[in-house]
């Protein structure tokens, strides 16, 4: 396979701060790549580097071949660029933005209503199509954006965050479509700190932290490499004080999370005693005990260093995802 | 020529987008109608001087008012990163933007030109010499908008931008006063505002003829709408960091 994307050793400053330090990677054509991280850890500085949209301070960066500083305006014939935030131009049809971004472009004329057309259905806008862009949702405007940016065909897509803010069905329909793109051939590069939306959609996952990539292997390999630690989830009938729970022989740390308690475990049947012991001696049922697999977001947690509470930003459970 | 078709469909947008509202057709007109009533109708300037001077300054007011307010709209809904993520050179966006103000500024200038020439009698010598002067000027100014909201965040700092050049243009490039009857120290300040060719370009065409004052203000204005469009495209690119 050949790269779509090649990053090689790219630095960038603002006013003296280092967004991105020394941040190389290669993203394969016809794959989904996630960039993963907090916010402000770099991913939309990366995005806007390769989209020609900002200047590098160091390094280089190239789409397709072209380096995106040099040859920029060939680079960009080749990629489509969806944005964090839907800029689609409000006063004018979906439609109208349609044909615009196609005439940006360069599509031939004959191809823009069928073009349209294509998009408008598979991306489910067909019945909007003369709607003016102010009366879309926030959904709706999301898959417009992609619309415009599949508009040419290009051959890597960049999405910058693209589901954040929607509702679960838009997010769930946004998330189907990316499929369909690795499916057509489309290389889809995406940034987001939904760690649970780069698992189910990345063939590749890089995270970044601190404008430093942390780690680069497939989601798999990633969960994989959480060595030892394995996850627990139990409840009970009545309540169980935390200080109890990580009291328990192999418990190396307790978690509440709504009606059920999380357990971090360094062997998840060193502690099946102990928690029956537990109920047993203070009268109360286990309802429930699943052994989970570690996450992408135990992964991103023990290679980063940081506790669940300093990842804040990086969502997980019951949000979006 | 793949460009020029590109920023001719970015200027389509803009006049779509920006351009075709009513509070902005009007904003260049109502103040150019009060000025010929004022100086006009009372006859403190002869009309056909005055006319010339109305229908630069509708142009300045309405197409550098409106292509500077469609920067910054742009900017603020984030718009800006489409047109500078696509294929084309900043260059190309600037000429677009400039060229939304010159397909319209024949027209605010034709709303104001055709009834008071009609209201006062006067004659236009050189129809196709006004036009084209119409036509320079309307890119001219409409370009010094995208230049004076390159650094403007938000629309009232894009006009206090455009007031700084409005304001002295519109009342020291000759449109009210003579330029004779100023000191010698501002007549030649008045060399450096566009405004200044583009009075005494229509007042030579309006007088009939490609006289040589004509086609030297002709060449000074092309000479500052492409010194301005070089500046916008300039800044357009620094804004990528």
């Amino acid at each position: 396979m050949t790269e779509a994307i090649r990053v090689d050793h790219l630095t960038k400053r603002y006013d003296g701060l280092l967004a991105l330090d020394d941040v190389s990677f290669d993203v394969e054509q016809g794959t989904v790549f996630g960039l993963l991280g907090p916010n402000g850890a770099g991913k939309t500085t990366t995005i806007r580097i390769l989209t020609g949209l900002t200047r590098s301070t160091g390094g280089a960066a190239s789409v397709m071949g072209l380096d995106v500083a040099r040859d920029t305006v060939r680079a960009k014939q080749r990629i489509g660029v969806v944005p964090e935030s839907s800029n689609v131009y409000e006063e004018m049809t979906t439609a109208q933005n349609l044909i615009f971004a196609a005439q940006l472009y360069g599509v031939p004329r004959r191809e823009w209503a069928a073009r349209a057309h294509e998009l408008l259905e598979l991306l489910g806008l067909e019945d909007r199509a003369r709607s003016r862009v102010l009366e879309l949702s926030r959904g709706m405007r999301r898959r417009l954006t992609i619309a415009c940016a599949l508009i040419h065909r290009p051959e890597v897509l960049f999405l910058d965050e693209p589901t954040t803010g929607l509702d679960v069905q838009s997010a769930r329909r946004l998330r189907e479509s990316v499929g369909g793109l690795r499916d057509m051939g489309v290389t889809v590069f995406l940034t987001t700190h939904y760690i649970e939306e780069a698992d189910q959609l990345c063939d590749m996952v890089a995270m970044i932290n601190r404008g430093r990539i942390v780690a680069l292997d497939s989601p798999e390999k990633l969960k994989a490499g959480v060595a030892g630690a394995r996850i627990v989830e139990v409840s009970f009938s009545g309540d169980a004080a935390l200080s109890d729970l990580n009291g328990i022989g192999g418990v190396l740390e307790a978690h509440r999370l709504g009606d059920k308690y999380r357990l971090t475990v360094s062997g998840a049947s060193d502690v099946y005693g102990g928690l029956v012991d537990y109920a047993r001696a203070h009268r109360i049922n286990i309802t429930g005990l699943n052994t989970l697999r570690p996450s992408l977001e135990d992964a991103f947690l023990r290679i980063t260093g940081e506790t669940p509470g300093d990842a804040e930003a990086v969502k997980t459970h019951g949000r979006n995802p | 020529m793949d460009w020029l078709v590109r920023a001719l469909y970015i200027a389509w947008k803009d006049i779509r987008v920006y351009y075709l509202k009513a509070p902005n057709l009007t904003y260049g007109l109502m103040m150019p109608v009060a000025l010929y009533l004022a100086f006009g109708v009372t006859g403190q300037m002869n009309p056909g001087t005055l006319i010339s001077g109305l229908v630069s300054l509708v142009i300045l007011f309405g197409t550098m008012s409106i292509e500077a307010v469609a920067v910054v709209m742009e900017k603020q809904t984030r718009t800006m990163d489409r047109l500078m993520a696509a294929p084309v050179s900043p260059l190309t966006i600037v000429l677009g933007k400039a060229l939304a103000g010159t397909f319209l500024g024949p027209l605010i200038a034709a709303a104001v030109l055709l009834p008071l020439t009609l209201y006062s009698g006067e004659s236009i010598g050189s129809p196709l010499l006004v036009f084209l002067a119409i036509i320079l000027s309307s890119f001219t100014f409409s370009a010094l908008g995208v230049l004076v909201s390159s650094y403007a965040h938000w629309v009232p700092e894009a006009q206090m931008y455009a007031n700084f050049l409005r304001f002295p243009m519109a009342f020291l490039a000759g449109t009210f006063v003579p330029l004779e009857a100023m000191p010698p120290w501002l007549q030649t300040a008045t060399k450096v505002l566009p405004l200044t060719y583009s009075v005494e370009a229509l007042r030579s065409a309006m007088g009939g003829g490609a006289t040589p004052t004509y086609i030297l203000d002709m060449m000074a204005l092309a000479l500052f709408s492409a010194a301005v469009v070089a500046a916008s495209a300039l800044l357009l690119e620094r804004s990528r960091g």
